[in-house]
Parts: C-alpha cells; sequence; structure tokens
C-alpha cells in the first residue's frame, strides 16, 4: 500500500452512515495511506408507527462499502448515550417550547466526543467524518473549523459546539470538494450500488417527521389556536408545542392570507397567529443567546475577549451569511447578544447562531 | 449470477408461470360467480388444491389454502384458542412460529382465564430435537406441539413420526385417566408442523409423520410468492383469522387466488416428481461443495445432522471470520448466499438457531447458510466453491495481516 508521509500509516477511524459522503471518505482516507477503520454508530434501531428505522439496511451499506474497499469495520453501540445526550434533550426543549436542533447535540454530544474517544480508547490517531467542513490550525496550533468550499453543503453550523480537542484529531475528507464532484466520483469509485442514499435531517427521525416522533414521547393535548390582535379563537391545534414561531403552514384554519404563528403559550397550550406579517412579534434587531460557546483558536479567543465585535452569522443552516454585533459576552452566565443590522424574521428558540470571521467559524449559541 | 439461497426465495418454474398466465387474464372469474365459465374456474381451482394436497397425502379438502406459510402458522395456532394449558415449541422454530405462540400466550392472560404456558423443547448440537426434553416437558395439560419437519438454518429434519407417537402415548395415557369417569371431554393434544423448507426434499405423507396440521409453502418449491397451505386433519378446528365470504371452508375468506393456487399446483408436483432425483443431485452438489470448502485456510465447521439434513443445506461457518464480509465480497461477483434466515439476518439479530446448538458469538458470526437448488448446476456450485474459498482466504489474510500489523506496533 503506498503511504505519502502525512499519512504514514496512520490509522483514522471513520464515522460511516452507509451514505455516499462517508463513503467516499473512506476512499480518499485509504487513498492517501491512511490504515481506515470504518465505524457505524448505531445510534437509534427503535422503529415508530408506520415507520421501520433504516438502522440495519444503513449499516449493511455502510459495512458492503467497508468490505468494498477491504477496511476493517466496527459497530459502536451508542444507542443509550444518544437517547440520554440527544433524545432526551430534544424532548425537554420542545416541552419546553422550544425548537431544539438536534443534530448539534448529536455532533457535540455522539459523533465528537463519544464516538472520539472511544476511537481513541481502540486505537486511532485520528477520527473522520464524510461532514462538509475543513479543519486548519492557527499560530498558536490551536485546530480552526473552517467552513467546507461547497458553500451550499457547508455543515459547520452543526459543528460549532464540538471540541477543539477532538477537533485537532479530525480529518474532514470531502470538506474541500464539491457535492457534484464528490457523487461523480463516487460513482467512478464504483460506490454508487453500495450506497443507497444520503442520510439527511435528524438521523433518528428519518421520514416520519418530527410530529410523529414527539407523538411518540410527549402527552399532547389539542389547545387553541387564537388572533394575537382580537384574542379570538380561530381554531384548533394538535398541541402548541408542534408549532415554531414564524411557521406559515399547518394551521388548518383556512381560507384567505396566511397566518404567521406569532406566539406560544406553553402553559396555556395557546398558539397565537397573525395574519401580520409585520406583526412586532415576528421581527427582531437583537437576539439573547445562553449555552454560548466560543471556540478556542486565536480568532476566537479575541471574539471572546472583545466587548463589542462585528462579525458574520448564520441562524440557520445554509442561511446566508449576514452582518452582526456581538456584544456583552458574559463568561459566566455563558450569555451574548447580538444585534443585526437590520430586522430579522424571528428566529425559534432553541435554534443556534452561529459566529463566523471569514471562512472560519468562531463558535455561537443558543437563541434564548 | 450464481444464486446460493434457495431457502429464502427459489424462481417461479416455467411450468407454473405457463400455467399461472391465462389466470390472471383470461381465466379472471371470481370462482364463486354463478355462470358456467365461473364454475368451470372453480372446478379447475379445486382441482388444484387436490393437486396440492396429494403430494402431502391429504385430499383436497383437507387444506385451507392461505397466503404463505406465515398466515398457516398464524392459523395453525388458533387450534389451541381458548385452552388453557401448555404449548410446546422447538426451541429453533422459525420466528412465525415463537411469534405466534409468544402471542397466543400473551392473548390468553387477557381472557382472564388461566393463561397458556410456552415451553421450548432443547435441541442437540446438530439442531435435531432432545426426544427426552420432550418427554419430560410434555404432560396431561399439553394441548399443542410445534415442530418444524426441517429447519431453515440447518436443514435438520426431525423425526416427526418418533415425535407423534410420544404424543399418542401421552393421548393413550389422559384416555386411561379418564377411564370409567365418565368425562364429558378429553383435553386435546394437537401437533402441527411446518415444512416450509422440506416439501422440496422429503417424501411428506401427513398420516406417516402422525401430524394434525401441516404447513406448506409455494415460494420455496418454485411456486409463486404469497400462496401457502395448512393442511388441516379430521376433526381439527381452528378459529379463522381472516372472516368474511366464507371461501376455503369459512376458514379464509376473500376470494380465492386462483394463478397463485394454480403455479403451487403445478410446482408442488414438480417438485414431487423429482424428488428422489433432486435428492441425489443435491447430495453431490453438496458433496463437490463441501470438498471445495475444505481447501480454505480455515477449518470449514458444517452445521447440521450429517444423517437427517436436507440434501440441498450446507450450513457452513468459519471461526474467526466476519460472514456478513464474505457475503458483501461475494456479492460483487454475482455470488447470492446468506446468513441465518434471510428475515433475522437483516435485523442483525443473533440467530437464535445457531445459538441454542451451542455455537459461540464468534462462530455464529463466522456462519454461512447456503442452500442449493434448481438454479444450481455442478459447474457453478464449483465455481461457487472457489469463490467463496477466495473471500474467506482473503479476509484470513487480512484479519491475521491486522493481527502481525498491531504485534508489530506493540514491539515498536
Amino acid at each position: 500500500m503506498p503511504k505519502n508521509a502525512k499519512s504514514n500509516g496512520k490509522t483514522v477511524f471513520l464515522g460511516m452512515s452507509g451514505g455516499v459522503d462517508s463513503s467516499l471518505s473512506a476512499v480518499l482516507l485509504k487513498k492517501q495511506g491512511y490504515n481506515v477503520v470504518g465505524v457505524y454508530m448505531k445510534n437509534w434501531s427503535k422503529d415508530l408507527p408506520g415507520m421501520k428505522c433504516p438502522w440495519a439496511e444503513d449499516l449493511a451499506d455502510a459495512k458492503r462499502v467497508a468490505v468494498k474497499l477491504g477496511i476493517d469495520f466496527r459497530v459502536f453501540d451508542f444507542e443509550t448515550e444518544y437517547k440520554q445526550k440527544v433524545v432526551d434533550y430534544m424532548l425537554d426543549e420542545f416541552k419546553k417550547g422550544n425548537t431544539p436542533n438536534p443534530d448539534i447535540m448529536c455532533n457535540q454530544e455522539i459523533k465528537f466526543k463519544l464516538f472520539y474517544e472511544v476511537a481513541m480508547e481502540q486505537g486511532a490517531d485520528f477520527i473522520a467524518t464524510g461532514h462538509y467542513a475543513r479543519t486548519g490550525v492557527d499560530t498558536a496550533g490551536v485546530p480552526a473549523l473552517l467552513r467546507a468550499k461547497d458553500e451550499n453543503k457547508d455543515q459547520t453550523y452543526f459543528l460549532y459546539r464540538i471540541s477543539d480537542e477532538a477537533l485537532s484529531k479530525t480529518i474532514f475528507p470531502i470538506g474541500d470538494m464539491l457535492k457534484p464532484e464528490v457523487k461523480e466520483l463516487a460513482a467512478k469509485k464504483g460506490l454508487d450500488n453500495a450506497y443507497k442514499k444520503e442520510s439527511m435531517g435528524v438521523c433518528f427521525v428519518g421520514e416520519v417527521g418530527i410530529k410523529d416522533f414527539l407523538k411518540e414521547y410527549v402527552d399532547i393535548e389539542p389547545g387553541e389556536i387564537r388572533d394575537i390582535d382580537t384574542n379570538k379563537q380561530l381554531g384548533v391545534h394538535e398541541g402548541a408545542i408542534f408549532y415554531t414561531v414564524g411557521q406559515r403552514h399547518g394551521l388548518n384554519i383556512g381560507g384567505g392570507l396566511p397566518y404567521y404563528v406569532v406566539k406560544k403559550d406553553i402553559s396555556n397550550n395557546i398558539v397565537y397567529v397573525s395574519r401580520n406579517l409585520n406583526n412586532a412579534q415576528l421581527w427582531t434587531k437583537e437576539l439573547i443567546l445562553k449555552d454560548v460557546f466560543i471556540r478556542g483558536s486565536e480568532a476566537g479567543k479575541q471574539l471572546a475577549n472583545s466587548n463589542k465585535a462585528k462579525i458574520m452569522v448564520r441562524i440557520r443552516h445554509r442561511a446566508p451569511l449576514i452582518q452582526a454585533t456581538i456584544t456583552d459576552y458574559n463568561k459566566d452566565t455563558q450569555e451574548v447578544k447580538v444585534i443585526f443590522l437590520t430586522e430579522i424574521k424571528h428566529p425559534a428558540s432553541g435554534q443556534s447562531v452561529v459566529f463566523y470571521q471569514g471562512d472560519e467559524c468562531l463558535g455561537g449559541g443558543i437563541i434564548a | 449470477m450464481i444464486y446460493l439461497d434457495h431457502a429464502a426465495a427459489t424462481p417461479v418454474s416455467k411450468k407454473a408461470l405457463a400455467k399461472m398466465l391465462p389466470y390472471f387474464s383470461d381465466e379472471f372469474f371470481n370462482p364463486s360467480s354463478p355462470y358456467l365459465p365461473a364454475a368451470h374456474l372453480r372446478q379447475n381451482y379445486e382441482f388444484a388444491k387436490g393437486q396440492i394436497a396429494h403430494t402431502i397425502g391429504a385430499k383436497g379438502n383437507d387444506i385451507v389454502i392461505t397466503a404463505g406459510a406465515t398466515e398457516s402458522i398464524n392459523l395453525a395456532f388458533t387450534a389451541a384458542e381458548g385452552l388453557s394449558g401448555n404449548i410446546l415449541i422447538l426451541e429453533t422454530e422459525h420466528p412465525s412460529v415463537r411469534a405466534t405462540a409468544r402471542a397466543l400466550v400473551e392473548n390468553s392472560a387477557k381472557g382472564g382465564k388461566s393463561p397458556l404456558e410456552l415451553r421450548e423443547i432443547k435441541v442437540d448440537k446438530t439442531g435435531l430435537i432432545d426426544l427426552d426434553d420432550l418427554r419430560q416437558k410434555i404432560d396431561e395439560n399439553t394441548i399443542f406441539i410445534s415442530v418444524s419437519l426441517a429447519n431453515n438454518e440447518l436443514g435438520t429434519i426431525q423425526p416427526l413420526a418418533e415425535i407423534s407417537e410420544i404424543i399418542e402415548k401421552e393421548r393413550s395415557h389422559r384416555l386411561e385417566l379418564v377411564k370409567d369417569k365418565k368425562p364429558t371431554s378429553v383435553l386435546p393434544i394437537i401437533l402441527h408442523s411446518d415444512a416450509s423448507q422440506a416439501l422440496n426434499l422429503v417424501d411428506i405423507s401427513v398420516a406417516r409423520l402422525g401430524v394434525d396440521l401441516l404447513t406448506i409453502n409455494a415460494a420455496k418449491v418454485g411456486g409463486p410468492k404469497g400462496v401457502g397451505a395448512l393442511y388441516v386433519g379430521r376433526g381439527i378446528k381452528l378459529n379463522p383469522i381472516i372472516v368474511g365470504g366464507g371461501q376455503e371452508a369459512g376458514l379464509r375468506s376473500g376470494t380465492e387466488n386462483v394463478p397463485g393456487v394454480m403455479g403451487f399446483a403445478v410446482a408442488a408436483e414438480e417438485t414431487k416428481e423429482h424428488l428422489a432425483g433432486n435428492r441425489k443431485k443435491y447430495e453431490k452438489f453438496a458433496q463437490i461443495l463441501k470438498n471445495k470448502l475444505q481447501e480454505s485456510p480455515i477449518e470449514p465447521l458444517f452445521l447440521g445432522n450429517k444423517k437427517h439434513q436436507l440434501a440441498n443445506f450446507v450450513p457452513v461457518c468459519f471461526p474467526g471470520i466476519d460472514a456478513e464480509r464474505i457475503i458483501y465480497k461475494l456479492e460483487e461477483k454475482q455470488v447470492y448466499l446468506s446468513t441465518g434466515a434471510a428475515c433475522a439476518a437483516n435485523k442483525g439479530a443473533k440467530s437464535h438457531v445457531l445459538t441454542a446448538i451451542g455455537l459461540t458469538d464468534s462462530e455464529i458470526a463466522g456462519s454461512l447458510r447456503i442452500s442449493l437448488g434448481v438454479l444450481n448446476t455442478e459447474e457453478n456450485v464449483k465455481k461457487a466453491g472457489e469463490l467463496i474459498v477466495q473471500a474467506v482466504s482473503e479476509e484470513f489474510a487480512r484479519v491475521s495481516g491486522d493481527q502481525a500489523q498491531k504485534q508489530e506496533s506493540k514491539n515498536a
């Protein structure tokens, strides 16, 4: 096996999902001379009503690719931890009326913590995943999380909370590629039959949709839909936790101009809506973030130590980068204020605002 | 393609397919309709049912057509509904038997009566029933026993006649007990056998086997999927699972699957006709394959019972090898085989059959199920043997290479 100087036969544990991104990552790492160990993380296997959990098929796809490439393959069973750290967190947040992002939690707690730790225990020099992201190193040797070459696919929004320690040992083999290139190269390598589809969104919820998932785990009562301006009842909803501020669809109150969710009263299970897109509740110029996580790179430290910093932020995966000012960072409460240049549509609480400077992701926080 | 998984599915035979085709279009009538063409169809249907029944030594009226073996098994177990006592099944039964038995036991607990009890009969290291264990577990409260004629992972053929003798003894015993006491009824004891895997290699006669209920399946013998039958002995009372228009003597409502039954009849007859020849042929092929597999760098462990095994079954274990990797390697060369049962394998569950015969986890992980059949020739079996040996050798080299490397880095 040809080995280049950088890899020098070092061992990489690669998270393999059975999808095209991680499958091609295996090919690339192997080509670079790494000793690649494919790992399927078994995080969720429970079937939901009307939806068979595809974990066994995903596992088979991942293993098939590993066998095709002649690499070692293991299964790490993280079901217990995933339920505790990701699913329970998600359910708690929904119960509070927030809209959590389980993928961010999954990366923080499972893929770049548990997987990293177990891989290291089992002899890994590095871990790798098929995420669209890149890494760099600052002058002090601290790793930097960089946006992917494919701006459309960049997944740093989901990765902003992963530890510097794990990042320093992480390889993102396809971060320098565009998605069409990944697909094309995978096909060229004969992998197009080996994998089925790309894993998307909340990994375990799959096609079921978050609503059906929540119904299984949370007691939900129907409640009133009220017009925020008149306080008149307009209809009935299935449960306030299903609704997100700013949401336009799914109100089932028929006809005319669309309604928007402007407020949720979780304790009384009331959803307030408005036809007025200009309703003040729908817009904001600033946000308070909690659980702020700032990366330890030089640029991150600078941000943490500054009173006021003009940076770029992203308020959703794949949303455009927009200018904002970060102020009042309180290291003790881990809170920070974000002020936007112009009003933005109010993002849901529980979602993240992620900080960028140039290509680098500096961290972010969760909307309070 | 070299197909080595006939225990999972078989292609519909040319003759069976040709027989079926007109019944999808020209002969599309509902056999229950009142006009003459429909009446003719009814005759053809009943005749075909008779052909199916004859292959197991029964008459057309003794069988109920179902949508496959799983439904037949579910229907068979209704014989124990509403009764109290215990049910015995072999510990290596197919999930369709295990799950049905468990569901029956669970439901019996809801009725307020004393619930049914499920007992599993042990097998030996070859998968053969432990008759002493059966003698020990059968008692005056046993009402239902289910033992497959041949196991779906090992091909081990169970001595049904001996089993029914033991049951007959228990029956006499019960009659003895109530003698002179003018009982109103004696607790029945019913024997069911799932013969899905055995129909094409074992000369089945329900009378000789001494079974009260027997499940067969078209899809394993060159018939279409979704058609099965249940033989129901005289005096056995079942509760229909599917009710409606009262077809199949009220035991299985729904318009008859005429093309399916036509295909099943042809396939069953073909199978019966070639039984002896096929057995010899597959014995020879199996031997060729086994000889070839001996050339592996790891000595293969052939599973099942050499004396009492379906001739087309070659279950084999390569200890220390990951059988799934062998399967994925071979699929690239269009050689298709499986670990355990197809349905269990894709759930990632450990085979309960291989556990029952005492294999270690690593032996289970190294086990392949090869089942020969109509798509095999001497040449393709030889070729398959070579390719399996090659794949095992590659895996062996990879695993031992890894170990050598680890050793190397430890020493360094």
